[in-house]
């Protein structure tokens, strides 16, 4: 008995021993000691500034391709008229036939709230009160970003983002191009203020950390988004544009001030179009530059190895006949015209020089105050094109007052041969009529933000500008006019099923059916003036 | 808490006094009657006393007793005797094997041998003989159909695959894989890698990384018991809440010495594959060959009294029925187990050492898979052996160029050229050091102590060859290499108590403490989609391009590293009342690393009980075993590895990871996870043990699981949070029938039936947590949908294993319906764009094992069902999508479809599944029911009939088959095979390799 008890106090004492030391220590193990800790963010500023590169490079996503193929290749950049895909993706049942891919058009939301707004959030809660010019160029990139989307959809998350206490809550589209407006206005004054910091210049991807050019950005931004809201909110379109026009350090003028990323990346179209096939020229493109016998669509595109010509091909194509199979009907338009290689250099183009100057011949049309003069501007915008691009001729190109869009001709299948869809010229025309000028001003800034589709399909819609060849297929059961064209993309699936509220109370303020016919909050149809 | 629960346990133990007699010193030796050897660990009791005492290792015991007292002695297996003691001082004792208790040892957890009447739980085991009869390289593939309720799916991987065993259904979004046991010590079981998604790794392909299970020698296994349920499993915590295989490995036998030698040959012909028209089967059948198996191996055991040694080694080449697909494989084990101080302390050593070697391993999905090619092949005028040569000279580049009968695509390329151009290969190393040493303290107690080093290393290469299809490599080439090493270290200290506490009452606990750490350290490097190569195929690390495309990384959080630590006390007792009733109580401790300091211990237990009733009551003569048996377990659960607080990853030449990493909801602290389960059950034995069932139910709750739930990226940024949430329940009945309907001196007939039914039920994803900015989420993915319209999702009131696919739209009349030729979708009832159409697990399945013997032939075969469920072709669906070469749209009948204003028109079938197919496109045409009986195994054997003085002991030859034929089949492929041994990926096909049909010659010699 003995024994046994002694045994057992001592077995007791064993186990109450090793159960005291059981929970020691265990909280060291959990960490990967290959990642980086905040700490180890500290020297250099990393801590802020290692946030913005992948802000930069996720505005228009460098990696991985594809995603940039979903994130906007597949849509906008078809959509504007730009490019087309020689694949007839789900057998033709696909986006760009109207029949909306809901698995992929989540990457136009998810791209950027998960590598943008994330990023911005982590370096506003470190520079609002601390660095308030460092602040201001990430809400400059925020709002770069966010507006883009807000384009695709209308409401949007913006103003509630990382908020938990109105989690997921959309803003209507009015209310994020406030807040827009406000974010630029803080960006602006907190910049002006330290004008001449060049703490940024490490983390730089744009202007070399010069605040300067950031001000002109956000002014050529601001002067965008005002006039998106031209029609909607006349007032308050003048008033954001005149401001932007009147801040002392003004627009963008010469080239070197247009906002580009300088990505350590390739090109995602680089991929998508060498690697891939999987993107094309456009067909209403092809009409409209060589139409105009423009210099530039040797700067744009390389000549088809199936005609030896500039070839573009109709979008919203369904899988025809004839065709087995999606390869065998890409096997004959991935020989049209591929992009050249000079447009995706790992340079990312988003705001052009040229593009300002084109805002402001509308600008001018409109009365803003500060504008210039239309043709003046409208002159300057070709020019600049033409001289970012390395392409001569710009004086006779300018003058050319005869040379309008051509008929468009499918060697591989004439069914899909089409008339072309306006007669517009290049050459400046004072006596046009407003609604003519802004045509010619519309057209050819669209010819010059290439290959930037979502900007270039925001105008379209905002304008109906320039005229551009509908689908050949219409699959949307009804809800998208084939000739109104596509005007906006439906909440996404993730957005669906993890935040059902927040979408219904978003389907609410877009006031329309949850659709690609629904207008937009700025797509107001109808004439421009 | 655990304290006062370990003092419970000591309590108990304390609280019982024996008392001991005044008396003379009786001592003697038991042995066995059946061989004569003596026997260790027979209980030795003096009847009327609680003084008791066990043999040692030499059948020796010594008591106290007084004339006149009666010495009762038993041992597990034969029938106890009772003598009294006369004057004489020593009393030897033969103890006979008792016809109805023979075989009746089972292994349970630690390690403990029990006899089946105390189980307390569900337990079944499969010897040595029959998981060999039809030898498979993966040892577990041969449980299929053999035990009830063990779900076996084998990797579509082919040679040296790995192997998805499922008990008692799946629990877990993470882990529903059983716990594998070696003789007594968990067995670190890692994969390198798992396919996730139909499309296809663009990284290396869909690979199966393999298994530790496919580096066992299966002539080591002495015998397999698999622990069903968690109650089986409690002392194993948390990594047995799926079950436990416990394999016992073979030892050497005192006084005998003994050579096996076996020796297999299988050849494995693609047998089950979807009906292609006779051009592309010829082009399929040019492109495989025909697999050839063949393993070899040969043990030595014996040894003294005091020291015994087994020693064995084989080997297995394996060339798979895709070419260049090639195995090699070599396991060395060496065991010696010795005894000292006359038998007071007892050592074991064993060294396991492997290594495998596998070439070209099968992918599936659409990326690195030359199936893709094979099956898409078109061509009105060449052959696909045309491409056999599958480069020509580029005098531009002064290369060996790519050539394919039309452009390469994304997912198509010349399948030789994957073949010769793509290879892989991956190189598995495993080391398995273990030491046990065992004091005998008393009579009642003996203290055992455990220590296991047990090192994996998975390396993996692929090198891409220039000119091979852009999207998976820049114009200079890729390579691809990737290695990991995965160290369990595992120690513990048991104490083991064994007495009688009263004549009728006697008691067995243990107690103990064990610590577990387990690292994975993997380097990964990959030059890249964009990154390449400097100099065009020179595979070598120096030779990438230094670029933020190519990527090279230490412990990356996409490889899922670790470093964990988990430390356990745990206490067990058995109490059995006169034999007849046992009573099980368990509890455990476990402190793990991984879980938040302020919870990171975790408590459970659990409590059996069973009655024997042919020992309770009077049943008669035909009933030789009868017992009822219920328990109760919980277990806890801790989760992966750095999910707390995870840190931002670095990119290389990339600055930072632009996506956060996955982090607990803000402002909730992650809790243990817990798994409750109920079984009972009830086993019988007539006529002699020539009859008997065992039947049993239970049900198994799963709360609490830390889930990356979905959320909104408008709100945090980052597209999942964890959260502990969620309810899966489990419920099912498993039954086992056995008869033996013949036995005479000629011929002997055994049958086995094995049934089992699970029903999973997603009680609810969503536990109510509440937190601010939560939104409550709708579904959890499983298998993410990708770009290919299969997805599978847990869903509030659906199954584990649900499936959902993209829907064709239909009208009253069931015609598709179409606008502009396009096919349209149904969009009732979706879930992140799709519609269930089915489920991935079987209803019931149902096993019929036989065994034939007749003088020296035997005859065995097994019967394996599986009723129920869904899988869905993705083959047939990309096959139809890119080619017309489908039977059916070869046939290309006419299919009625109807517009949206209700005019019916028709399609041809080449129209119709050309549109519906492709590698997105309307996966709801391509769902099959998973219904499935075939001939799984089919022996046929002969013992040649040796001399008494001949050299050889026994010379045994068997025909074997596998898979040989489908007695019942709709799914165009096998639905028992599984692109992935994880969750993912179950219930589809994506150009798996298809299943063989494997037949063979075995031969095992024994001198």
């Amino acid at each position: 008995m003995i024994n046994i008890s002694k045994t057992g106090i001592l077995l007791s004492l064993i186990l109450g021993l090793v159960a005291s030391s059981c929970s020691k220590g265990l909280e060291d193990f959990n960490q990967n000691e290959r990642g980086i800790t905040d700490e180890q963010l500290l020297p250099d500023f990393q801590n802020i500034g290692a946030f913005y590169k992948p802000i930069f490079e996720n505005i228009y996503k460098y990696k991985e391709p594809w995603e940039y193929q979903l994130q906007q290749n597949l849509n906008a950049d078809i959509f504007s008229g730009y490019m087309t895909s020689p694949r007839p993706f789900i057998a033709g049942a696909n986006n760009t036939t109207y029949n909306l891919v809901g698995g992929w058009n989540d990457y136009i939301w998810t791209v950027p709230y998960g590598n943008v707004m994330n990023n911005v959030k982590s370096i506003e809660e470190l520079t609002i009160t601390e660095s308030p010019a460092l602040y201001a160029v990430s809400l400059i990139l925020k709002v770069e970003a966010m507006h883009r989307v807000a384009d695709v959809f209308g409401p949007i998350v913006y103003s509630n983002f990382g908020d938990l206490s109105n989690a997921g809550v959309y803003d209507s589209q009015e209310e994020a191009y406030t807040a827009f407006f406000n974010d630029l206005d803080t960006a602006v004054e907190n910049l002006m203020a330290d004008i001449d910091n060049k703490q940024f210049t490490p983390f730089d991807l744009s202007y070399g950390g010069d605040y300067k050019k950031w001000v002109v950005f956000a002014n050529s931004l601001r002067l965008r988004l005002a006039m998106r809201i031209s029609k909607v909110d006349p007032a308050k379109a003048k008033i954001e544009g005149e401001k932007a026009l009147a801040q002392p350090l003004g627009v963008m003028q010469s080239n070197a001030d247009g906002f580009f990323v300088n990505g350590t990346l390739d090109h995602p179209l680089a991929t998508i179009d060498n690697s891939w096939g999987d993107i094309r020229m456009n067909a209403s493109m092809e009409s409209i530059l060589i139409g105009y016998n423009d210099g530039r669509a040797n700067a744009y595109f390389d000549a088809s190895e199936a005609t030896g010509d500039i070839k573009g091909a109709r979008s919203g194509v369904p899988l025809l006949p004839g065709y087995d199979d999606e390869l065998a009907q890409k096997a004959d338009y991935i020989q049209y015209s591929k992009i050249n290689d000079n447009i995706h250099t790992p340079k990312v183009q988003l705001m052009t020089t040229a593009e300002v100057y084109f805002l402001r011949a509308e600008a001018a049309l409109r009365g803003w105050a500060g504008s210039g003069d239309a043709q003046a501007n409208y002159e300057q915008g070709i020019v600049s094109s033409f001289s970012q691009h390395g392409v001569g001729g710009s004086a006779a190109y300018i003058a050319d007052n005869t040379s309008t869009p051509q008929d468009y001709i499918d060697t591989f299948n004439p069914s899909n041969n089409i008339a072309a869809v306006s007669d517009i010229t290049i050459a400046w025309d004072n006596a046009a009529s407003n609604e003519e000028k802004l045509e010619r001003i519309i057209t050819q800034k669209w010819i010059a933000m290439f290959p930037e589709g979502q900007e270039a399909w925001s105008e379209y819609r905002r304008t109906g500008y320039p005229k551009i060849f509908p689908v050949v297929s219409n699959q949307s059961a009804g809800a998208i006019d084939t000739d109104i064209q596509i005007r906006r993309i439906p909440f996404v699936d993730s957005e669906l099923s993890t935040n059902a509220a927040g979408v219904t109370g978003a389907i609410s303020k877009l006031g329309g059916p949850d659709h690609g016919g629904t207008r937009l909050w700025w797509d107001v149809g109808g004439p421009n003036f | 808490m655990m304290i006062k629960k370990l003092l419970f346990c000591i309590v108990l133990i304390l609280g019982v006094t024996p008392l001991l007699a005044q008396s003379k010193t009786v001592t003697g030796t038991v042995t066995s009657a059946s061989d004569g050897g003596p026997l260790p660990g027979v209980n030795v009791l003096v009847q009327g006393t609680t003084n008791g005492t066990q043999t040692d290792f030499d059948g020796n015991y010594s008591i106290e007793a007084e004339e006149g007292n009666v010495l009762i002695f038993s041992y597990i297996g034969t029938a106890s005797q009772s003598i009294k003691v006369g004057s004489a001082n020593t009393i030897d004792v033969t103890l006979q094997e008792d016809a109805s208790q023979l075989d009746e040892v089972v292994v349970t957890a630690l390690g403990i041998k029990k006899t089946r009447k105390s189980l307390t739980y569900a337990a079944q085991d499969i010897n040595s003989d029959e998981l060999n009869k039809v030898k498979q390289t993966n040892p577990v593939n041969s449980l299929s159909g053999k035990v009830s309720g063990v779900a076996i799916s084998r990797s579509a991987s082919g040679v040296g695959g790995s192997v998805k065993v499922t008990l008692r259904g799946n629990n877990s979004f993470g882990n529903n894989q059983p716990l594998y046991v070696v003789d007594g010590v968990p067995l670190s079981n890692p994969t390198a890698r798992q396919p996730n998604s139909t499309f296809g790794d663009i990284g290396g392909g869909n690979q199966d990384g393999g298994d530790a299970l496919s580096l066992i020698n299966p002539d080591d296994v002495e015998s397999l018991t698999v622990l069903k349920g968690a109650s089986a499993s409690a002392l194993y915590g948390n990594a047995g809440l799926n079950g436990v295989i416990l394999i016992t490995t073979k030892k050497g036998k005192a006084g005998s010495f003994k050579v096996n030698v076996s020796s297999n040959v299988t050849v494995d012909d693609a047998a089950y594959f979807l009906e292609f028209n006779d051009t592309a089967q010829k082009n399929i059948d040019d492109f495989l060959n025909s697999g050839v198996t063949n393993i070899n191996s040969i043990s030595l055991s014996g040894g003294t009294e005091n020291a015994q040694t087994y020693f064995s080694y084989s080997n297995s080449f394996a060339s798979g029925i895709s070419p260049e697909n090639k195995l090699k494989q070599h396991t060395l084990n060496f065991r010696e187990t010795a005894q000292f101080f006359d038998g007071k302390v007892t050592a074991n050593a064993s060294v396991l050492m492997s290594s495998q070697n596998i070439t070209n391993r099968a992918t599936s999905g659409l990326y690195y898979n030359p199936l893709v090619g094979v099956y898409g092949f078109e061509s009105a005028t060449e052959q696909l052996s045309d491409y056999s040569n599958f480069e020509e000279f580029d005098s531009n580049r002064r290369i060996q160029s790519q050539r394919w009968f039309r452009g390469t695509s994304d997912i198509e390329q010349n399948p030789y050229w994957i073949t010769y151009r793509n290879p892989s290969e991956n190189d598995s190393r495993k080391l398995v050091a273990s030491l046990n040493l065992n004091f005998k303290i008393t009579d009642w107690l003996s203290l055992q102590t455990r220590g296991t080093y047990d090192q994996s290393l998975l390396d993996f290469e692929r090198r891409i060859y220039a000119t091979t299809e852009a999207t998976l490599a820049p114009s200079s080439g890729r390579y691809i290499l990737n290695k990991q090493e995965i160290v369990q270290l595992y120690g513990d200290i048991i104490a083991n108590i064994n007495t009688n506490i009263s004549e009728d009452v006697t008691l067995t606990a243990n107690v103990g403490a064990s610590t577990t750490r387990s690292t994975k350290d993997v380097f990964n490097a990959d030059s890249g989609t964009n990154g390449g190569l400097q100099f065009p195929n020179v595979f070598s690390i120096q030779n990438f391009n230094a670029s933020p495309g190519a990527s090279i990384s230490q412990n990356s959080p996409t490889q899922n590293p670790f470093d964990k630590k988990v430390n356990s006390v745990f206490a067990s007792t058995t109490i059995g009342f006169n034999n007849k009733i046992f009573v099980d109580l368990t509890a455990r401790n476990d402190w793990s690393s991984t879980l938040p300091a302020e919870n990171n211990s975790f408590f459970y237990p659990s409590a059996g009980v069973t009655a024997v009733l042919n020992e309770l009551f009077s049943l008669g003569d035909k009933v030789s075993f009868a017992k009822v048996r219920a328990s109760y377990a919980e277990v806890g659960n801790d989760f992966g590895f750095d999910l707390l607080d995870p840190n931002r990853e670095i990119l290389f030449g990339g600055g930072l990871s632009s996506q956060d990493p996955i982090r607990p909801f803000p402002g909730t602290i992650p809790i243990p996870e817990t798994q409750r389960s109920f079984e009972i059950g009830t086993e019988w034995k007539f006529f002699e043990n020539r009859l008997g069932f065992d039947i049993g139910y239970y049900r198994t709750s799963t709360i609490n699981q830390y889930f990356p739930f979905p959320t909104s990226s408008a709100i945090i940024g980052a597209s999942s949070a964890g959260l502990n949430s969620g309810d899966i329940v489990n419920s099912g009945i498993e039954s086992t029938l056995f008869a033996i309907p013949v036995r005479n001196d000629n011929f002997k007939w055994t049958t086995t039936f094995n049934f089992a039914a699970n029903k999973n039920e997603i009680v609810s994803i969503y536990n109510g947590i509440e937190a601010e900015g939560l939104i409550e989420p709708s579904f959890f993915v499983i298998t993410a949908k990708g770009a290919n319209t299969f997805g599978s999702y847990l869903v509030e009131g659906g199954s584990f294993g649900d499936i959902y696919a993209q829907v064709v739209r239909r009208d009253a009349n069931g015609l598709p319906i179409v606008e502009d030729d396009a096919i349209l979708q149904d969009e009732d009832d979706l879930v992140d764009g799709l519609k269930k159409v089915g489920n991935a697990n079987p209803d019931f399945t149902l096993g019929w094992n036989n065994s034939f013997e007749f003088g020296s032939f035997s005859v065995d075969f097994l019967i394996d069902g599986k009723f129920g469920g869904e899988t869905v072709s993705l083959t047939e669906a990309i096959v139809e999508g890119f080619s017309n070469n489908s039977a059916r749209e070869t046939a290309n009948e006419a299919v009625n479809v109807v517009d949206l204003a209700g005019n019916v028109s028709t399609l041809t079938a080449q129209e119709y599944y050309g549109a519906a197919g492709g590698r997105n496109g309307f996966t709801g045409e391509y769902v099959y029911s998973a219904t499935n009986v075939r001939l799984a195994e089919l022996a046929l054997g002969y013992r040649f009939n040796l001399g008494e003085d001949s050299f050889f002991s026994s010379i045994r030859a068997s025909l074997v088959g596998s898979n040989l034929l489908f007695f019942y089949k709709d799914a165009p492929h096998d639905p028992n095979i599984a692109l992935s041994t994880g969750n993912a990926l179950q219930g589809v096909d994506v150009l798996a390799l298809p299943s063989t049909r494997s037949t063979g010659l075995n031969i095992k010699i024994t001198f």
